[in-house]
């Protein structure tokens, strides 16, 4: 498939298709420095980096999501790079049977929480701010090592997929922060500190009281 | 009339034959077959050859008579004919970009020789993609864009200053900014240029004075560009000058920034005195050496062709020849070797200056980098491959052959105008064959050694390349650029935050005040549809046109069947 920069590829793209069914996707792009978007392969690097955390993190194989890198000129290495990718993904096998950690239904339910926390606020903020933070720092001035930002983006990956989970879990109707708690096996302190951040921003709203709990529910879509 | 947009969507699928490029090892029939059963899809040919004027016709006539709306043609590479393919759409009345291209010759035919069935196979898989693409694919308009009829040239060396000139003298106008106190650059430390022994100065002096007296060019000596805002046509340039700062307006720019020479710190005893590089020599040949010295010796690849420095500067071949001859000329008696790693000295001229070199006894010894040649006083050790021992050459004096190096600020100068370079700092083109002076950001260009290491004759035929190719954009007095751009699709969503504006590698996406609150701009000139913004936009509301989310998500939709 023709995209017209590696910069192009927007994370939750992936995410669908692999929902949909894809065993293995592999982007290739130009080397560093020889861009013709000048800067858009390392855009793309950072976020299939942090993509592929992602999918660890979920269930799925990384080494489904490669992302390599090769001149027009060097027909050679293009067909390495193809050859050991589509050897890899045979080794893996179809997807969520036996080469991920999690098996096929499970597996693609939490590939539909992955692809809500790629193409959500948090993650992105964080991704595109990735080649700043790393240089000239945060708003306040602090740099981050590579590995503090990995660190960072690890959190947020784990973070953003237990709010994402927890806003799926209330798509069928309004639930108790134990009962969500019982049902993604979370401690109660930590859902109960998300439904507040998202009772915050917004997102949800205590609809009635049943017994000593409120259950919660999804704020209605703004008009 | 066909219509460009309905909802009743009827695809014309054209299948290329390209003699027996692809017909020959793919299932053609299969293929025309199974893209009848695609959905939209209203008419399938097949063609020996699609890009003929037969199949251009074809697709003409099917478009009328059909009644398409929407056009793919399954062939070669697009890099090489979707140009054609879209403008005969254009010409039957379709909107061009309602076209779709295809590739089942380059990736599949061409590398499944052996495979028939699995390459008829991926075949059908592309063309069902292609098909799904298409069926979404939006009419889209050209842009246009006044251009500003003034052009600046940052470097004021010989390559800056005859691009200049060539512009000037076409009757635009040019403002040249150089860093240093004067305009010349590296020509005014050369003594005489190969192979025609021209005197570097002349020259020198008399582009200079042109320059200087031409009432269209503006010189600004001691100056640094600072910043260059907006695109093709419509640029504004910061310059700092000893003065104080200027800004001014223009529509293109020339990168004509040059290059500066290693020095061999720490390098075959490199003294800057006895030890000298080809560039300091120059001078000293101008002078006249002292009639003491009776021999030199001149060593090539110095720090060049290395793990550092890996590249042939490829002009320093030439420079030691060139000089060699000339110390031979004041005095035939001095004995010159020149120690070598393998000669550069293309081209017809060089070759005879070599040839020539040879018959008046300039002595070449060829040596192995793991075994370099040895600076000792008064002497150079050098192994002989071919004796299998050591040689001990007299030398009053060692010449080195240093490489030219990339402006310590090119990155800088890179980022200042959004251009790239190499892993050398070299600036990179935009092709190396197909646009080798321009970059691939429109209305900028570049000659010269800030490319790669130039000869004063190559500087000034890039220099006049560069403005030849300047002068497209400015004579038009406007530019038309493709829609395949970033589009705000969704005004509502879009909340201001500016992300995909510090993220942008053109500066082409900008926050401006609406009724609506903050709304990012594209700036549709500027944007070249990297989609960097519509990966990144979290309210998805930025998409890049013939490549929406839908529109590739359906390719993923039909490939997986």
């Amino acid at each position: 498939m023709r995209i017209m920069c590696t910069g192009r590829l927007d994370p939750a793209i992936t995410a669908r298709a692999f929902k949909k069914g894809l065993d293995g996707l592999l982007i290739i792009g130009c080397y560093f420095g020889d861009c013709h978007y000048i800067s858009g392969n390392y855009q793309a690097k950072a976020k299939l980096d942090v993509a592929r955390r992602l999918y660890e993190y979920v269930g799925m194989n990384p080494e489904r999501l490669a992302f390599r890198q090769c001149s027009s000129g060097e027909a050679s290495v293009f067909v390495k790079i193809v050859t050991e990718f589509t050897e890899k993904i045979k080794e893996l096998g179809p997807l969520g049977a036996g080469g991920d950690r999690l098996e096929s239904p499970l597996l693609i339910k939490k590939l539909e929480t992955a692809e809500a926390v790629l193409a959500g606020e948090k993650i992105r903020w964080v991704i595109g701010k990735r080649a700043p933070f790393l240089k000239t720092g945060n708003m306040y001035g602090e740099v981050f090592t590579e590995h503090e930002f990995r660190r960072a983006a690890d959190m947020i990956i784990v973070e953003e997929t237990e709010v994402q989970e927890i806003l799926a879990g209330l798509r069928d109707g309004a639930r108790s922060v134990k009962d969500l708690a019982a049902s993604f096996s979370m401690p109660v302190e930590k859902v109960f500190r998300h439904i507040l951040a998202l009772k915050r921003k917004g997102f949800v709203v205590p609809e009635r009281i049943v017994g000593r709990s409120p259950l919660y529910t999804l704020a209605p879509k703004e008009v | 009339m066909p219509a460009d947009k309905s909802d009743d969507i009827r695809i014309g699928v054209f299948i290329c034959h390209c003699g027996s490029n692809i017909a020959g090892y793919l299932d053609m029939e299969a293929l025309g077959t199974y893209a009848e059963t695609l959905p939209n899809v209203a008419f399938v040919q097949r063609n020996l050859y699609t890009c003929s004027e037969g199949g251009i016709n074809e697709i003409k006539k099917a478009i009328g008579q059909q009644n398409l709306n929407r056009v793919v043609v399954a062939s070669c590479t697009p890099r090489t004919h979707e140009p054609l393919f879209r403008s005969s759409c254009g010409e039957a009345g379709l909107n061009p970009y309602l076209f779709e291209m295809v590739n089942i010759r380059d990736q599949c035919s061409w590398v499944h020789m052996q495979e028939k069935e699995e390459g008829t196979n991926k075949a059908k898989d592309l063309i069902r993609m292609g098909v799904a693409k298409a069926a979404l694919l939006e009419p889209q308009k050209p842009i246009m864009s006044p251009v500003f009829p003034r052009a600046l040239v940052i470097g004021g060396g010989i390559s800056g200053m005859t691009a200049a000139l060539a512009l000037a003298n076409r009757g635009y106008e040019v403002v040249i900014v150089e860093r240093e106190g004067r305009l010349g650059g590296m020509l005014l430390d050369l003594n005489r240029l190969g192979p025609s022994m021209t005197d570097a100065l002349q020259l020198a002096e008399s582009t200079v004075k042109a320059v200087s007296c031409h009432p269209k060019i503006t010189v600004f000596t001691g100056s640094r560009v600072t910043g260059v805002e907006g695109f093709i046509g419509k640029y504004s340039a910061d310059i700092e000058t000893p003065t104080g700062g200027k800004k001014i307006d223009l529509g293109v720019v020339i990168i004509a920034t040059g290059a500066r020479v290693f020095v061999p710190a720490g390098l075959y005893g490199y003294d800057a005195e006895r030890v000298i590089t080809q560039l300091e020599f120059e001078p000293r040949l101008k002078q006249g050496i002292d009639p003491s010295i009776k021999s030199v010796v001149m060593i090539q690849c110095v720090g060049a062709r290395n793990e550092e420095r890996p590249y042939c500067s490829r002009i320093c071949c030439q420079t030691a020849v060139k000089n060699a001859l000339l110390i031979k000329e004041k005095d035939p008696d001095t004995k010159v070797t020149i120690l070598y790693r393998d000669m550069q000295m293309y081209g017809v001229e060089n070759e005879e200056m070599f040839r020539e070199s040879k018959a008046k006894g300039i002595r070449y010894v060829n040596y192995n980098p793991d075994r370099p040649p040895q600076v000792q006083a008064g002497s150079v050790l050098v192994y002989n491959a071919l004796l299998g021992k050591d040689m001990e050459l007299p030398a009053h004096m060692v010449v080195l052959s240093t490489p030219l190096l990339s402006r310590e600020d090119s990155d800088e100068v890179g980022k200042l105008i959004r251009v790239p370079v190499d892993a050398n700092g070299f600036f990179l083109e935009g092709h190396v064959k197909l646009k080798p002076l321009d970059f691939a950001t429109d209305g900028v260009f570049l000659c010269g050694s800030a490319r790669f290491p130039a000869n004063i004759r190559e500087a000034i035929a890039q220099g006049l390349g560069a403005a030849s190719r300047a002068s497209i954009p400015l004579s038009k007095g406007s530019v038309v650029v493709e829609p395949i751009i970033s589009v705000l699709a969704d005004m509502d969503a879009c909340r201001g935050c500016g992300l995909c504006v510090a993220l942008c590698p053109y500066g082409a996406l900008e926050i401006q005040k609406t009724d609506k609150g903050r709304k990012v701009k594209v700036i549709d000139v500027a944007c070249k549809g990297c989609g960097v913004c519509a990966a990144t936009c979290y309210q998805h509301a930025l998409t890049i046109n013939s490549f929406t989310d839908n529109q590739i998500d359906a390719q993923i939709e039909a490939f997986l069947g």
